[in-house]
This record gives C-alpha cells, sequence and structure tokens, in this order.
C-alpha cells in the first residue's frame, strides 16, 4: 500500500485531524513539573549500589586480582570479576572484541575488571578502591597515526585496522582530468560527549529465581534483553527490560544501555537482592561511547560549470578500545560520501583503526557530521575556485528525483534537497549578504546542505511492530519498543494512530516500552523511531479501524465507505447528527466478539550492496536539510558566535512542526558545541575534562536567533503520511555552514575541529587576510 | 557519586556566637550559600569535622550606604548584589563582574563574600573589587579589622583567614567624581562560564589628562593580580586609543600564566592585553575621559 497515500485513499478526507499540526505534546506537563519517572526515581532508599573498578592504564596485562580487601569493609556486600560471569563474558556489538568484565588485558583508561556490590555509595566506592588488580602496562597506542604503523603495539590481535570499506565507481581519473579546479585537504573531527542531563543508570530487580526485570536508560530495550540473556546465559524471556523515561540519549544510551543494565543485572541475579548502577557526570564524560574522532583526506574536483567531476576520499576513523558501532559508522560515511550531489566518478577508501582510548560509538549523526564537515568544506573551496557562488555550484550538483546517490543508487523520489536549498537561500537574502565589521568584531555567512540515509546501515534488514487495544471505555493503550528519549517519536506515533483511527489525543496512552508485552520496534536510532515506528502504529491502528468501521457501518446502517471517526465518535459522512461514541462502539465491539487489539507490523522495502564496489541501494530513503549561518567573529578574541540560523528540512511529511523544531534548534546546540566549544582533552588515554566546568558546551545563552524552520515536504511512499525521520539530519548541515561562515568572516579555514577561541586566534595570526 | 564526607553542623543565630564556634572548633569551615565548599568536600579536596553554617545571622545581610561608601553584609547573594540600584549606580563594574559569575541558580545560592573567600584565582567580582579599593572586614572572637580584597588571596583556592576567622562585609569607597571602573571577561561560553581571564580597570581623569589608574587582572596567575606597571604608563597622559593600546601591550610582559585545559599561557597573555585595553576603554569613558 502507498503509505504516503493513506488520507486520500483509506480515510477517504482531505483534511487531516491531527497529523501536520503542533500540539501540546501529551507528556509534557508531566516533565515541566518534575513528576516523570526516570530510572533513578524508581530506586527505592536501601537498594545495593553497584561500583565499577576500572583500569587507570590505557593497556596493561592483568596479572591478578584480589577482591579480599574489598569484602573485609562492612558495606561491602560482594565483589564480581570475569569468573562470576555465568554466560558469556563478551559484550561486543559489530565484532566479538569487548570483554564484559576483563580478565587477561585492558585497553583503555576505564576498562571494567570488577564490579562491586555494596550496601551504599560510599561503601561502594571505598569498595572499589579497595580491589587491588595487579597490572602490568603494555606500551599503548594513542592515535591512529602511530596505530597504523609498523611493529605498532596491537590493541587487539589481529591488527589495530578493526576493518575497511570501500566504493569503486566510474572512473576518477578521468573525472579529474576534466576538473578545472581540483582541491584537496585533510579533515580533523573530535571526540564529542553526549552531554544527556540524565547519565546512565539501571535498577535491576531479581524475580525469584530464572528471572530478571531491569528498568534502565536505553534507546533499545529488545537489544538490551539480548545482552543481558547473554552475559547471564539465560534464554530472552527469562529478561524482563522497561525502559524507563531516558533524559537525553543522542546515540551514546543506545551503547551505554546494553553495558550498564547488564552490569545492574548480573549484580542482581548473584546477590539475589535488587541493585542499582548510576554513572555520576565524571564516569560518563571519562569511561562512556563518544562520537567517533576521524580523519579525512578528501579530493574533489570541478569543471568551469562547477559540475563536480570526481571525489576521492580516504577515511581513517578512530575505534578507540572496541570497534562498537564502527562497521557501520565507516559504512555511513563511505556510502555518504560525495555529500547530496550527484557525482560519477568516484573512489572511496574506509578504515577503522583501534586505539588505547575511550571507545566511540553513536552519535546523532552517526558518522555523517564528520563526512559533511570534509565534503562540504571541499565544495565551498571548489567555489572559491571557480569564482562561483558556492550555493550556485551547489544547486549545479545536487541530487533531484531522478539522481543517482555516492554508491549508485537511483532515487525516484523524495528528494526535496533542491527546494530546501533554493528556499534557505532566498529566506536568508543569501546573495544580498553582507559582512558587516563592528569594532573588532567581523559577521560572516555560510551555507551548507546534508542528506542522511534513514535507519541502519549495512542493508540490515528493517521491520519495526506496535500493538493497539481499544479498551472497553473507548480509551486506546498503544505499545511500541521505540523510546522516548526527550525527541517525542511516540507522540508522532500516537498522532499517527489518532489520525487514523478517530481517537482523540488524550485517550491514547502510551506504555513504557517493556520486553514482557510490547512488541519488538527494533531499536530507536538512525532517526528511524517516527517513520519504521510510526509505520507500525498506521499498521496496527488501519487493521483496528477496519474492525471499527465494520461494527459502526452496521450499527449505523450504512456502507463502510461512508464512516467517519473522529472526535472518538463514528458517523455517517454528511450526516453528523446521529453518532456512536467510542465508548459504546467499544462495547459492541467485545459484545460482538471482534478483536479490539491489534498488532502492526512494517517491513521496509529490501536494500543490498555489492561488497566489492560498495555500490547498491544503502538505504530506502534519505532526509535532506540545508542552513544558512551568519556568525559573529571576534578578531582580537578568536571568540565565535552563531548569530542566527536559517534552517530548511526535507521532513516527507511533518507529523508535528513543533516537534520538529524542537529537534531542530536542539540540533543546531549541539553543533554549535562541536563546531566551535566542545574540547575533550586527554593525557595518555585520561580524560583531562570529565565533566560540565571544562567540557564546555553551548548554554541557553548560546542559543542564535532562529528565522523559521522552512519545512518542506516530499513524502516517502512508504512510510506513516510520507514523514521521514529528522533527528539526526538535524546536526548535520550546521557543523559546516559554521565554519563556512567563519572563512567568509575572516579567511580563516580550521581544518581541525573544534575552532575554539584560542584555535581561531591562532589561525589568525598565523594567516589572515 | 562520591557522597559528602559526614560532618557536624551548627547553626548559630548571633555573630558572636558564630565566632566563639569558629574559635573553640578545631577543624572547622563557614559556610554560607555553599556552591562552592560542598563541591569541594564531595571531591575530598577540603575535609573538616564541622561546618558553621552562617545563613541565620540575618546581621550580616543587606545593602547599605555609609557616608557614600557601599556596605554589602557578607550573606548578601550574588543575585543581590546584581539588583541592587545601589551596586548599580555607586559600582557599575561590581555589578558587571557578578553578572558573569556562574549560573541564575548559582547566583542565588552564594555570596559575593563567598566568591571572595572561596579564592579562585578566576573570581569573578575580584578583579572589579580590586580596583574599586575594596575592603574586607574581618571578624573573630578577638575583634574585627578591615584588610584590602587583594589578601584575602593566599593562592590557589587557599584564602588568608585563619580558621576562627570571618568575612562579615565588603566595603568599597565612593569613588571620586572624574572617575570610573569597568569589567571585562572572557569566557568559553556567553555565560555559566570560569573566566580564561578576566579584567578590570579603574581610570581617574582631570581634564584630559590621567590621574590615577588601577589594574587588576584573574586567571592569569596563582591569585587574582594587580599591575601597578600599568598605573605609571597612563598617570599624566592623555588616554588615547594609541597611549592605551601601547599601556595594555605591556601586560604581555607583566604576567606570567600557566597552560591548563582551558587555555594556553601565550594565549591568556594575549587575552590579558585585550582584555584591560577593553576595561581601559570602557573605565576612562565611565570617567568622563574623551568629552
Amino acid at each position: 500500500m502507498r503509505y504516503d497515500r493513506i488520507l486520500e485513499d483509506l480515510l477517504n478526507r482531505d483534511d487531516f485531524l491531527v497529523v501536520g499540526r503542533s500540539v501540546v505534546r501529551t507528556d509534557a506537563l508531566d516533565k515541566v513539573l518534575g513528576r516523570a519517572k526516570f530510572t533513578a526515581d524508581y530506586v527505592p532508599r536501601d537498594t545495593a549500589v553497584v561500583k565499577v573498578v576500572r583500569s587507570p592504564h590505557p593497556h596493561a596485562l592483568i596479572e591478578g586480582i584480589d577482591i579480599e580487601p574489598a569484602l573485609e569493609l562492612p558495606g561491602v556486600q560482594m565483589v564480581l570479576i570475569a569468573a562470576d560471569i555465568p554466560g558469556e563474558n563478551q559484550i561486543g556489538y559489530a565484532l566479538p572484541d569487548q570483554p564484559f568484565l576483563n580478565d587477561v588485558k585492558t585497553r583503555f583508561v576505564g576498562d571494567p575488571v570488577a564490579l562491586v556490590v555494596a550496601a551504599d555509595e560510599g561503601s561502594a566506592v571505598e569498595g572499589a578502591d579497595a580491589v587491588r588488580v595487579k597490572y602490568s602496562p603494555l606500551p599503548s597506542v594513542l592515535d591512529t597515526v602511530d596505530a597504523l604503523r609498523d611493529g605498532a603495539p596491537l590493541v587487539h590481535e589481529g591488527g589495530n585496522v578493526a576493518l575497511t570499506t570501500k566504493i569503486r565507481k566510474g572512473d576518477i581519473e578521468k573525472g579529474f582530468s576534466e576538473a578545472e579546479a581540483v582541491v584537496e585537504d585533510l579533515y580533523d573531527t573530535p571526540y564529542q560527549d553526549h552531554m544527556y542531563m540524565e547519565p546512565e543508570a539501571a535498577y535491576a530487580i531479581p524475580e525469584g529465581s530464572g528471572k530478571v526485570t531491569v528498568i534502565g536508560g536505553m534507546q533499545s530495550p529488545f537489544l538490551v534483553r539480548e545482552k543481558v540473556a547473554h552475559i547471564l546465559g539465560w534464554n530472552l524471556n527469562q529478561v524482563r527490560i522497561i525502559q524507563a523515561l531516558t533524559g537525553g540519549a543522542f546515540g551514546g544510551k543506545d551503547d551505554m544501555g546494553p553495558l550498564v543494565c547488564a552490569k545492574a543485572a548480573l549484580a542482581a541475579v548473584k546477590t539475589g537482592k535488587p541493585a542499582s548502577l548510576i554513572f555520576d557526570r565524571e564516569e560518563s564524560v571519562a569511561y562512556s561511547n563518544k562520537r567517533f574522532p576521524a580523519r579525512i583526506r578528501y579530493k574533489s574536483g570541478a569543471d568551469k560549470e562547477g559540475r563536480i567531476t570526481a571525489i576521492d576520499v580516504d577515511i581513517t576513523l578512530e575505534c578507540g578500545a572496541f570497534a562498537n558501532r564502527a562497521p557501520f559508522w565507516l559504512w555511513r560515511q563511505t556510502a555518504h560520501a560525495a555529500g547530496p550531489y550527484e557525482v560519477h566518478n568516484a573512489s572511496i577508501d574506509g578504515r577503522a583503526v583501534y586505539t588505547n582510548k575511550v571507545f566511540g560509538g553513536s552519535f546523532r549523526g552517526f558518522g555523517n557530521v564528520a563526512l559533511h564537515f570534509a565534503a562540504e568544506s571541499q565544495v565551498d573551496r571548489l567555489a572559491g575556485e571557480l569564482g562561483m557562488d558556492p550555493v550556485e555550484l551547489r544547486l549545479r550538483n545536487i541530487l533531484k528525483p531522478g539522481s543517482r546517490t555516492t554508491c549508485d543508487q537511483l532515487l525516484d523520489h523524495s528528494v526535496g534537497i533542491e527546494e530546501c536549498l533554493t528556499k534557505v537561500a532566498e529566506a536568508s537574502r543569501w546573495s544580498s549578504r553582507k559582512r558587516k565589521r563592528n569594532g573588532s568584531k567581523v559577521t560572516g555567512f555560510g551555507v551548507s546542505c546534508a542528506y542522511h540515509g534513514i535507519s541502519t546501515s549495512r542493508s540490515t534488514p528493517d521491520w519495526s511492530a506496535a500493538s493497539l487495544i481499544l479498551n472497553q471505555d473507548g480509551s486506546m493503550t498503544y505499545r511500541t519498543g521505540i523510546c522516548e528519549l526527550g525527541q517525542g517519536a511516540p507522540i508522532g506515533h500516537a498522532k499517527i494512530v489518532a489520525e487514523i483511527t478517530g481517537a482523540p489525543m488524550e485517550s491514547i496512552r502510551i506504555e513504557v516500552p517493556d520486553t514482557d508485552s510490547t512488541p519488538n520496534a527494533k531499536p530507536t536510532h538512525g532517526s528511524r523511531g517516527l517513520m519504521l515506528g510510526g509505520t507500525a502504529a498506521a499498521d496496527a491502528a488501519i487493521k483496528l479501524r477496519e474492525r471499527m468501521v465494520n461494527v459502526a457501518a452496521d450499527m449505523l446502517g450504512c456502507p463502510e465507505g461512508e464512516v467517519d471517526l473522529r472526535d472518538g465518535k463514528a458517523s455517517r459522512k454528511g450526516e453528523p447528527g446521529e453518532t456512536i461514541r467510542f465508548p459504546e462502539l467499544a462495547e459492541e465491539l467485545y459484545h460482538r466478539g471482534v478483536s479490539p487489539a491489534s498488532y502492526g507490523f512494517y517491513a521496509a522495502p529490501k536494500r543490498y550492496f555489492d561488497p566489492e564496489t560498495g555500490l547498491g541501494v544503502n538505504y530506502s530513503v534519505y532526509t535532506f536539510a540545508a542552513s544558512v549561518v551568519e556568525v559573529e567573529v571576534d578578531t582580537e578574541t578568536g571568540l565565535c558566535e552563531v548569530v542566527k540560523v536559517w534552517p530548511a528540512m526535507d521532513v516527507g511529511k511533518a507529523i508535528d512542526p513543533l516537534v520538529i523544531e524542537g529537534q531542530i534548534h536542539g540540533a543546531v546546540s549541539q553543533g554549535i558545541g562541536f563546531t566551535i566549544m566542545e574540547h575533550l582533552k586527554l593525557r595518555d588515554g585520561v580524560v583531562l575534562t570529565p565533566g560540565f566546568k571544562d567540557y564546555v558546551v553551548p548554554s541557553a545563552l548560546d542559543t542564535p536567533e532562529y528565522a523559521p524552520t522552512i519545512i518542506v515536504e516530499e513524502p516517502y511512499q512508504h512510510s506513516a503520511f510520507g514523514a521521514k525521520g529528522v533527528g539526526e539530519p538535524a546536526i548535520i548541515s550546521i557543523v559546516p555552514a559554521i565554519t563556512n561562515a567563519i572563512y567568509d568572516a575572516i579567511g580563516v579555514r580550521l581544518n581541525k575541529l573544534p575552532a575554539t577561541a584560542e584555535m581561531l586566534h591562532a589561525a589568525m595570526r598565523g594567516g589572515a587576510r | 557519586m562520591r557522597p559528602l564526607p559526614e560532618f557536624k553542623l551548627h547553626r548559630p543565630t548571633r555573630l558572636s556566637e558564630a565566632l566563639e564556634l569558629m574559635g573553640a572548633l578545631e577543624s572547622v569551615k563557614p559556610i554560607a550559600g555553599g556552591t562552592d565548599l560542598l563541591p569541594l568536600m564531595r571531591d575530598r579536596a577540603i575535609a573538616v569535622e564541622d561546618i558553621v553554617d552562617i545563613q541565620e545571622l540575618h546581621e550580616l545581610k543587606g545593602i547599605t550606604v555609609e557616608d557614600g561608601a557601599l556596605r554589602i553584609g557578607a550573606l548578601t547573594t550574588l543575585t543581590e548584589v546584581l539588583e541592587s540600584p545601589l551596586v548599580a549606580e555607586i559600582a557599575p563594574a561590581l555589578r558587571e563582574a557578578v553578572g558573569h559569575i556562574g549560573s541564575v541558580q548559582t547566583r542565588n545560592q552564594g555570596t559575593l563574600a563567598g566568591n571572595l573567600c572561596n579564592a579562585s584565582p578566576a573570581a569573578d567580582s575580584a578583579p572589579a573589587l580590586i580596583v574599586l579599593g575594596a575592603q574586607a572586614r574581618v571578624s573573630s572572637a578577638r575583634g574585627s579589622w578591615k584588610v584590602p580584597v587583594q589578601e584575602l588571596f593566599a593562592g590557589p583556592k587557599m584564602n588568608s583567614l585563619g580558621k576562627d576567622e570571618l568575612v562579615t562585609e565588603i566595603l568599597i569607597p565612593e569613588l571620586p567624581s572624574g572617575s570610573g571602573a569597568a569589567f571585562e571577561k572572557l569566557g568559553r561560553r556567553r555565560g555559566i562560564t570560569l573566566a580564561v581571564v578576566n579584567a578590570a580597570a579603574y581610570i581617574a581623569m582631570d581634564g584630559k589628562k590621567c590621574v590615577d589608574a588601577r589594574i587588576a587582572l584573574g586567571a592569569i596567575a596563582a591569585t587574582p593580580i594587580r599591575l601597578p606597571e600599568v598605573k605609571a604608563t597612563c598617570k599624566g597622559k592623555e588616554l588615547t586609543p594609541e597611549a592605551i593600546e601601547e599601556s595594555s601591550r605591556a601586560c604581555y610582559a607583566l604576567v606570567n600564566p600557566v597552560d591548563d585545559v582551558r587555555a594556553s599561557a601565550e594565549y591568556r597573555r594575549e587575552m590579558a592585553c585585550v582584555l584591560v585595553k577593553r576595561a581601559i576603554v570602557k573605565a576612562h569613558a565611565r570617567a568622563g575621559g574623551g568629552r
């Protein structure tokens, strides 16, 4: 079925009830008033506390672990080491390279060695300090250049390259020979911490023997269940995972959820008593996953008309101690390498490299932030070389319906980037923009485009499920495994259900994800929560609607095609006089023995790629974005402020414009932080900035002025109402737009982020125009 | 997170009682807002057995003017300083500085005296109070006396107070006519941030001629520092933009900052010059200079 045509084909209406309108989120009040319950709110006083004993060395052999001194302390109840794990001591995501508790060697400062279970926080900290681990330090590799040297110390047996990727398309030599301008440079992007307001947390409760419940912050309850069961050596149905409302995740908790929940679960199962593990900020910043650093060498050429004739891209991704999501991250960078432009000749190579540092992992934008920083800087430089306006050069290469992507994927519909760019240039009066100087401060303007394949990389099969129950009183219970992380995806599902069934929003209750009762919706990542999860919701709602319409038609004495469901009532179209309220309709369903529950399932179109050439259909659809940014740089201090942002995005169909705006504004702040402020400093593998004091993120005061969000709607045929994901695409274009604007202001291009005041100051001294 | 270590809390209601307690107890610290003390205790940077909570000493609250001088009680919160019309009128440079301290929440809780007694080299209120010639009244069971604000600072996070001594008020003299002061800060974002460098200047003019200049810098040494050398280069001169540039440039050689996670020493030197220049320009304008 054409999911983008539900309104016309199924509902037979020409107006939306709730879709496309900005509504006040049904969970807003509880969150504002502090009534919403997060993981730590569930933990009763006097629950045992779990503390992780961690390696102080970047790379070391473990020669012995003496837990006795810790056990002698009064509050300490148990100390768990690798030998205590009933299942398999392995929790690597993509590759089996990450022991759950280390007993052979440790690979970064913070690598877990033991768990201390104690009566209270103070005893747990003392217990962790008292565990005696005898280490024999090994030489370490602390950057990718060192890691790739011959004879470099090996982080893992088998070499420091975890995996490689490649794409070969067309003929780059021919492409470069046709180029009028060729530019080449290196682009370095650093770690970024998620800095979610709520640090990682889990609370585990043993349920008799052979069952454990874990409440925690996460993005994928079913992945957490799988990993917890794996560590415990149990069946999936012995583990119950409940996702508590999660106070920000941004990808981080997709990786950290399993790690933290499994530790709490092991402690609870081993002690037979409830146990909690709640990270403090320092642990979260120093030891949790980060945005993978990347170094990208990018060469591109364009002909006299500004057509990009070839790209030659080489990506080195720094994994840190474990590959974690690197295969997916690196593939995404490889597959998007040309940016949202049609380029016929492309050669792309990627490698993910181990180092003895904190491991990288999922983070909003998933590789595309670093990739677009390089690609969009290059596009601006080509425009400069050719004396062409940067918007004009982009428009001459931009993806359109019928274009082919970096991977040679044909885009036959839902390609709105040209409209995004044209509209954002108009709104910002791009062609008549003027640099202003005010004392030591200079303004500048930058533009950038972005595209982001929605959902998982590497052609992983993709599907989602949801369930919907019409209760006897006419209210509805909706269940999805898609997690509420602050972004509002489940509320979007509820709007889709409301639109299709005619139920009032306030009558739909969204249950928290619980693996014992919630259908598996697959993870809340890859900007798939609304698009995939919401289409499963639509499937459930359509099935329930059919039964509601069938019974209502009989009660109203009219053909099914004439039944209208809205405002919690069924009536005959054009005859609103006789109505059946939903409580009455629900009673009738139960009375007649018509099932009031439905299970929705949706599978995305199949994707595939050729591992030899990297070509194929990599993502079922792409979300597109364009931004114009105005910055002001103080030429005396180097301090850069983002003054104004003009955002545009092709979202397919806006289920809720306000939620989209929330995603964009949040992503812009996160992008500003990444570009000009956030700086995770390490020395010998030790994180020196483990907190808000010195890991500086933008505050509300640093929020720029926003032009009204330009929403472009090029519907996707295979998702509910045509909607595409927005969470990640929102951050990608903002980063190069800022650096391009800085160049416009002061003539300095920093290829190594962050462009902090000090870095810009130094760069200006080095080569100001 | 490490929990707070255990301690005994005392809550006197009279100053004399508080001072007696401070004198009698062996291992003791006073607490007002606690915005600096509690994190330090949690991190084990400060370990004490007794805490004397001075928040019930209502006599230490409030902002008054006596003989043209501002008197700010030690319990006055930073928000109260920021919102005081008296401070805005008499010491606008202090108001500027206090507006840069912490967040709204910290300013609601923290006190001006606490910002000084915490003795952070980056304390935003310090450079402003130093150039304003402010003094702190220190009291103990043995008596009470005044010390220049500068002398409260002994080293990074170390004040010069004896364990039985309490700052009870900050006194800011009235500025002579034809003078002005200003505060400048460079942080890593627009607010809620520790200073990379901060600076304050006081300029007194007689007609077109500068007759007095006081410069102070923070986050550049173990304590906030004064730069008396700059006074010599300003005094007796007309403060043209070139003269100000030259005087502030001299800061480069006068400071000896360190590298840390917030900035390199070299950047701090450069920024000391920029901020001093900006502070002098603003103070000069407030002094009526250039009119």
